[in-house]
Parts: C-alpha cells; sequence; structure tokens
C-alpha cells in the first residue's frame, strides 16, 4: 500500500512540476500575453498600459511612435483594425480617441498620454478601465488552453495528494452514509 | 509581488495562496465553489472586477477537481446523479449567462442580479438553518435516550414529494439509495445552473441544499456530487469568460496551488462530522454571503452615497472566510477530543462522529 502510494506520488507529482513549470515559463516568455490578445479591432497604437499607469495631465506620458515587433517601455506602435499585436501590447488606443486629443494625442513623433491605464474610482467596487485590454481581440483558443490546463493542474495535484497520503499509510476509510 | 500581465495587476502570490487554501477548507467541507468569496477578495486585492470573475470561475473549476479526487476516495460522489445532472446544469447555466445579458442590455444588471442573489441565499439560509436545528434537536433527544444516530439525519419530507412523482425514466442511485424520476434531476441541474450562470457562481451553495432537500441525498454525497457539478458548470463558466479575455491563468495557478492543501483538509473534515455539521456549515456560509450582498444591494440603490458600507461588505466577506474555516477546523478538533473521550461542548456530540 506504502509502496504504491509513494509511486503514485511520484508520477503524480512529476507530472504536476512539469506542468507548473510549463505554465510559469508560458507567462515569463510572454506567451501567455500573446495568447490572450493578439489582434486589434481598431486602427490606432498598441501599447503596454502597464508602462504608463502612473499618466496624468500634469505629468503626461510620452510613448515613442514607431514600427516594432515588441513593446520594450514606452512606445506605441502604429496598428490596423486585424493585425496581431507586438508582443508586450495589452490594449490599443484607437485612432477616435488620438483624434478627439482628450486622453492622448500625437505632437511629433510622440503618443502623448494624460491618463493612467486604470482609474479606480474611490465609490465601492467600479472600476472604469481606460485603455487596458480595450481595442483588441482575445484567442478563442486561450479559453480552452486555460480550462485544460486548470483541469490538468487539479488532477495532477489531486492525485498526487492522494499518493502522498497513502505513502504515509493513513487509512482513509469510505463513509458509510447510511450507517452509525 | 507577483506581475499579472493579463490582469494588469501587481500582487503579493502569498495572499493568493492563502485565499486558495481558506476558501479550499471552506469548498471541499461544504462543496461549494466559493465564488461569492473570492470574486470580493480578488477586487480587494487590486484586480478589476470583469477580470476578478472571470478568474475566480477557472479557479473554482480546478479546485472542484481536486476536491472531487478526495471525494470520490471517502465514497461521497453518487456517478450516477453526478452525470444525470451535467446536461440540464450545462443548460442552465448557458441560459443563466442569456438572462444575465439580458438584464444587462436593459440596465438592469446591478440590482437585479444583487437582488435575486438575497433572496434566493436568503430562502435557503431559512429553510436550511430551521431543519438543521430540528436534525439537530431529533440527534440530541436519540442520543441522550442511548439510541444510535445515524451518519445523517434529516427532519425534511420534501423529497419525499420529489422522489414520487411518477414520470419516465427513473433512474437508480444506488450509492444515495434512492430512485427518482431523472426529470427531476435534470429540472434540478437546470434551475441550480441558471442561478449559477445569472449569478456568476459555481452555485454550489443552491445545489447543495437542492441535492439534500429536493433529491434526497445524505449531505455527505450531495457535497461530493456537487463539486463534480462544479467542474462541468465552473469549467463551462471558465471557457466563456477565457474566451472574452477576462481570465489571469497565474492568478488562477496560484490559488489552486493554496486550494490543494486547503481542499484536502476540508474534504477529509466531512469523515468526522455527521450531515448535520455539513448543513450548519453551508447555512453560516449562505447568510454570510446574503448579508455581504445584502450591504452591496442597499449601497447600489442608494446610488453610491452610503460609502461606508461598501468597506463593511468587503470586510465581513472576507471575515466570513476566516471564521468557516474556524469553524470547520474546531469542529474536527472538538471530533478528536471527543474520540478521545476528552470535555467538548455540549452541542457537539451529536454533530461529530465517534470513530
Amino acid at each position: 500500500m506504502k509502496q504504491k502510494g509513494a509511486i503514485k506520488f511520484v508520477v503524480w507529482a512529476a507530472l504536476s512540476v512539469a506542468l507548473c513549470v510549463y505554465a510559469v515559463y508560458a507567462h515569463t516568455s510572454g506567451k501567455l500575453d500573446q495568447m490572450y490578445y493578439h489582434s486589434t479591432d481598431s486602427n490606432g497604437f498598441a501599447v503596454n498600459t502597464n508602462e504608463f499607469f502612473t499618466a496624468s495631465k500634469e505629468k503626461p506620458a510620452l510613448l515613442k511612435i514607431g514600427p516594432a515587433d515588441e513593446i520594450r517601455g514606452l512606445m506605441a506602435v502604429p496598428v490596423n483594425k486585424g493585425d496581431r499585436l507586438p508582443r508586450g501590447a495589452n490594449g490599443v488606443i484607437s485612432k477616435k480617441i488620438v483624434e478627439e486629443g482628450k486622453r492622448a494625442k500625437v505632437e511629433g513623433d510622440k503618443l502623448v498620454v494624460t491618463v493612467p491605464w486604470q482609474i479606480k474610482e474611490t465609490k465601492g467596487f467600479k472600476f472604469k478601465d481606460t485603455f487596458i485590454h480595450k481595442g483588441v481581440v482575445t484567442d478563442p483558443w486561450s479559453g480552452v488552453w486555460n480550462v485544460a490546463m486548470t483541469i490538468a493542474i487539479g488532477l495532477c495535484l489531486g492525485f498526487m495528494a492522494e499518493g502522498f497520503t497513502d505513502m504515509l499509510g493513513w487509512k482513509i476509510k469510505k463513509i458509510e452514509h447510511f450507517g452509525h | 509581488m507577483f506581475d499579472f500581465t493579463v490582469a494588469g495587476h501587481v500582487v503579493p502570490v502569498f495572499l493568493l495562496v492563502l485565499t486558495g487554501f481558506t476558501v479550499g477548507i471552506v469548498g471541499g467541507f461544504i462543496g461549494v465553489g466559493g465564488g461569492y468569496m473570492v470574486t470580493p477578495a480578488l477586487i480587494v486585492f487590486g484586480f478589476p472586477g470583469y477580470m476578478a470573475s472571470g478568474t475566480d470561475a477557472c479557479h473554482i473549476a480546478g479546485k472542484a477537481v481536486i476536491s472531487s479526487i478526495r471525494h470520490r476516495q471517502l465514497g461521497n460522489i453518487d456517478w450516477v446523479i453526478a452525470l444525470s445532472m451535467v446536461g440540464g446544469t450545462m443548460l442552465g447555466v448557458e441560459l443563466g449567462v442569456r438572462l444575465l445579458n439580458y438584464t444587462k442590455a436593459i440596465g438592469l444588471s446591478g440590482v437585479v442580479l444583487l437582488a435575486a442573489s438575497v433572496a434566493v441565499m436568503l430562502g435557503l439560509f431559512i429553510y436550511t438553518q430551521v431543519e438543521t436545528q430540528k436534525s439537530h434537536k431529533k440527534m440530541d433527544e436519540d442520543s441522550k435516550a442511548g439510541r444510535e444516530i445515524g451518519r445523517d439525519v434529516k427532519v425534511s419530507k420534501i423529497p419525499l414529494f420529489f422522489q414520487s412523482i411518477p414520470i419516465r425514466p427513473f433512474i437508480k442511485a444506488g450509492k444515495a439509495r434512492l430512485v427518482i424520476s431523472m426529470w427531476v434531476i435534470v429540472i434540478v441541474g437546470v434551475i441550480t445552473g441558471v442561478l449559477a450562470g445569472f449569478l456568476g457562481v459555481g452555485g454550489g451553495f443552491i445545489r447543495v441544499p437542492a441535492l439534500v432537500y429536493v433529491v434526497g441525498t445524505t449531505s455527505h454525497l450531495a457535497v461530493g456530487t456537487d463539486l463534480v457539478e462544479i467542474v462541468v458548470s465552473g469549467g463551462y463558466g471558465a471557457l466563456r469568460q477565457s474566451m472574452s479575455g477576462n481570465v489571469d491563468f497565474m492568478a488562477v495557478f496560484f490559488m489552486i496551488i493554496g486550494a490543494m492543501l486547503g481542499a484536502q483538509f476540508g474534504s477529509l473534515a466531512t469523515s468526522f462530522v455527521r450531515g448535520p455539521a455539513i448543513r450548519y456549515i453551508l447555512s453560516y456560509s449562505l447568510i454570510l454571503a446574503t448579508v455581504g450582498a445584502a450591504m452591496r444591494l442597499v449601497y447600489v440603490l442608494t446610488g453610491g452615497t452610503v460609502e461606508w458600507l461598501s468597506f463593511v461588505a468587503v470586510v465581513f466577506t472576507l471575515g466570513e472566510m476566516i471564521f468557516l474555516c474556524l469553524f470547520i477546523i474546531s469542529l474536527v478538533w472538538f471530533s478528536i477530543r471527543h474520540q478521545h473521550g476528552k470535555t467538548v461542548p455540549p452541542w457537539v456530540p451529536p454533530l461529530v462522529v465517534k470513530a
């Protein structure tokens, strides 16, 4: 019993570790972000909203405009509807907003942004987004990946825990539902 | 600190692991996903509302898988009922989501959603509390009279009515020892699914009482069977939310790590108690969630003018997580003491199992 439990624990623990490493790799390599937000549904500028969360009218963020495969720091990459987002982008400032000039406007080769990526309202739970995840289309397969990974990790961790208690020799009996 | 790039927020990892752990204990014990606890917690940590809701749905599915594995080992799952209900649950969740979108389209979502939550949870709380107290009293009397007490005691006669509905086909649930029209199971799945989809939760806090008081299973079987349903309803909800980009997988990942430990404790704790103990914790969980939702409803109805209500609602919701965990841990502790012949409070013996 203990030996079987040990084998079960080791096998499922190895699978759990492999899945966890893959999940962390997907995050750190940027694959996860790209999988989620991979194309635009409006014309405008792809940006990484995390880079200018402190922007304000008094202290606007100046994003350098130019084509790039990856957004690093304060950059704004011109995109057209349907384009694949550059790596690191998580929002699109639409052409309409830039033309209005209230929250963002073009000055020379710079995109001047005067609002943060997220405004946390003081009243209750209301959060008002400005640019994050706006103007982008989610890859529907990311949903399948998410659920499959979640259930796979759940299964591995669940069986690993079961193997662990078996390995320790804990006698977990079935409950007698109709007995005493 | 960890940068959750999809959610666009930086949050300490231990907070997410701790949330997963505490909700894992409660969820493993009473068979709920804990969506009404995790979503507010994520919002407090700084996740945008839509992201908190989506991330929570995905985490619920993973946690339910972990708990289901342990409940399978404990023999707490009736697969016949679980599989008969799956179709109804899926249909119900889809109908619930469409109903939510409709109410959103006509500008009613906030008020309708909260009012529906409060009404459903309050009704379930009152019935569960009254029935469980009567069961507790009956067990106390049996105990004093020297009669043996079963693993589960119920005084509700409602299941007998539903089991007598003569519409074919019938299903024979061997583990739950009952024969019932399959349509009752399907309709229970649809109704609880609609509520789950509409309220954006796994639906466990509605389905567990439905399994006990409508279908007529024992509390332990309701917990395990419901967790299988949550894998389906949570997984489906997670799929829909993920396709809208509302899930940060890394946040899900860290919460599942915490839930792995919590769910083991919560699931194993069911073997120390009798059915009414599970129903007590379920009812307390319901009333605490009801109060939290009611405060948010008042806040919305007053146009957000009573700002302290929102703060109290958050504190209340987080407080309930801690309270329920401590209650479950104390029940296990008292059960062990009782098994060793040590002194325990007088209300404990009928609720725990003496091995």
